[in-house]
């Protein structure tokens, strides 16, 4: 078995570990874990890991504050388990990312693959796009653009990618079932 | 106007620009020749300050100019007054709710007293009026970058950088886009990879090869006279053509499709 092979049973077996355990002195543990196995790349790993599930986090959490609340209930256990869990998805995720070759790992299924590549491309293709659109909007302003205007302009990034997402998505089906793909 | 010295990009450890020296003097109309992937856009990007080189010195008007640099409020101010880019995704530029606000997003930001008047002169200049009222996402490509182009140029920029700006128009519109440039008084460098239209555009070629240097600076007319450099910088091809019962091979471009 090639050493990619390997770290994938690893992550996939990470995963379903994460998924199950509920206690959250072992997902701390295994966040400590995590941290130790990225070396110099831990505070990098973990800001970029904070930052990715801050928003859903917060709002999920908040919610659930909420409904706490509205139960009379103490929400503090329920909201550090969720939220350790979740991080240490995905700083696992970010550090698999980081440390192995996807396409290597994933090279023993032709399809897998192929759906890789064509994930590949797209996030290449977004990602400059990404770009362009946080550019765009420093090159018009010869001020600093207000929180509305920031927002609007995410805004936009976001219809548009929605949109260039769907019409890559049809697309890409269109291409697999021309290739046989979806045949029985 | 603008001054490179040795300037170099590098992203993620590859060569996107290698060492480019040039001048361009105000009043220029200039066009930047290059395969795709030669670095057009990222040379357009840091004339227009939003990439730093990795090594060199960008000046405008005498002064280095880098993203660091114009944190300075009222440096980047001034900057973003007089030097435009039109993005080659007109997409990427439009996040207002109307065509009006889009075009007004500049001169409002500047706090501007005839912000109106500006709107509707520009709109009415890039044939976009009718659409004011209009959220800009649902127009075509063409009147999206017509809409982008009123946004630059309602400011009344020194210098306007066009990233590849023919390629979301049909003919007639590139037409249009050609005399209504022509016309424009101001410093314009324009990128494109069509071989046809680059003599519209301007009379000097600044014209980069696949190594990412700068592989000929100066008559647009010169280059596309010279067969072996057109092929080293990858803007010909060559392929069999069948005329009748005749068949034979040569370099030519295909630049509409």
């Amino acid at each position: 078995m090639r050493r990619e092979h390997g770290l994938l049973l690893g992550y996939a077996a990470a995963v379903i570990a994460a998924t199950l355990v509920h206690d959250p002195r072992a997902l701390a543990a295994g966040l400590f874990i995590l941290l130790l196995l990225a070396g110099r790349q831990a505070p990098a790993l973990l800001w970029r890991a904070m930052r990715a599930v801050l928003i859903f986090n917060l709002a999920v959490s908040l919610g659930y504050l909420l409904l706490a609340g509205l139960r009379q209930m103490s929400p503090w256990d329920t909201l550090l388990l969720i939220n350790l869990r979740v991080v240490v998805l995905t700083l696992l995720t970010f550090l698999f990312v980081a440390r192995v070759n996807l396409f290597r790992a994933l090279d023993f299924s032709r399809t897998l693959t192929y759906l890789l590549g064509l994930a590949y491309s797209q996030a290449l293709s977004f990602q400059r796009a990404h770009g362009d659109f946080r550019l765009a909007l420093v090159s018009r302003s010869p001020v600093r653009p207000r929180l509305r205007d920031r927002y609007r302009s995410s805004a936009a990034a976001a219809a548009w990618f929605i949109d260039k997402g769907l019409v890559a998505a049809r697309e890409t089906a269109q291409a697999l079932r021309a290739r046989g793909f979806f045949n029985d | 106007m603008i001054e490179l010295d040795g300037v170099s990009y590098r992203y993620n450890g590859s060569v996107a620009l290698g060492e480019l020296s040039l001048r361009v003097e105000p009043g220029e109309k200039a066009v930047l020749l290059g395969a795709n992937g030669t670095g057009k856009s990222t040379l357009l990007k840091i004339l227009a300050g939003l990439l730093a080189p990795t090594s060199g010195t960008y000046r405008y008007q005498g002064e280095a100019v880098d993203p660091k640099r114009l944190r300075n409020a009222a440096r980047n101010r001034r900057f973003r007054r007089e030097v435009a880019l039109l993005f080659q995704n007109p997409d990427a530029m439009l996040f207002n709710p109307t065509v009006f606000d889009e075009i007004a997003f500049g001169p409002r930001q500047l706090g501007l007293k005839d912000v109106d008047d500006r709107v509707r002169r520009w709109a009415g200049a890039l044939g976009v009026a009718a659409h004011l009222d209009r959220p800009p996402f649902g127009l075509s490509g063409g009147e999206k970058q017509k809409v982008a182009l009123a946004a630059l140029l309602v400011l009344e920029p020194e210098l306007l950088l066009l990233d590849e700006p023919a390629a979301a128009l049909d003919p007639r519109s590139t037409g249009w886009l050609v005399d209504f440039l022509a016309d424009l008084p101001v410093t314009v460098l324009t990128s494109t990879h069509n071989l046809s239209l680059a003599p519209e555009l301007g009379s000097r070629a600044l014209v980069l090869g696949e190594d990412h240097g700068l592989i000929h600076d100066g008559p647009i007319e010169a280059f596309l006279a010279d067969p072996e450099r057109l092929v080293a910088a990858n803007l010909v091809h060559i392929h069999r053509h069948r005329h009748g019962g005749l068949e034979h091979r040569h370099y030519h471009a295909h630049d509409w499709e």
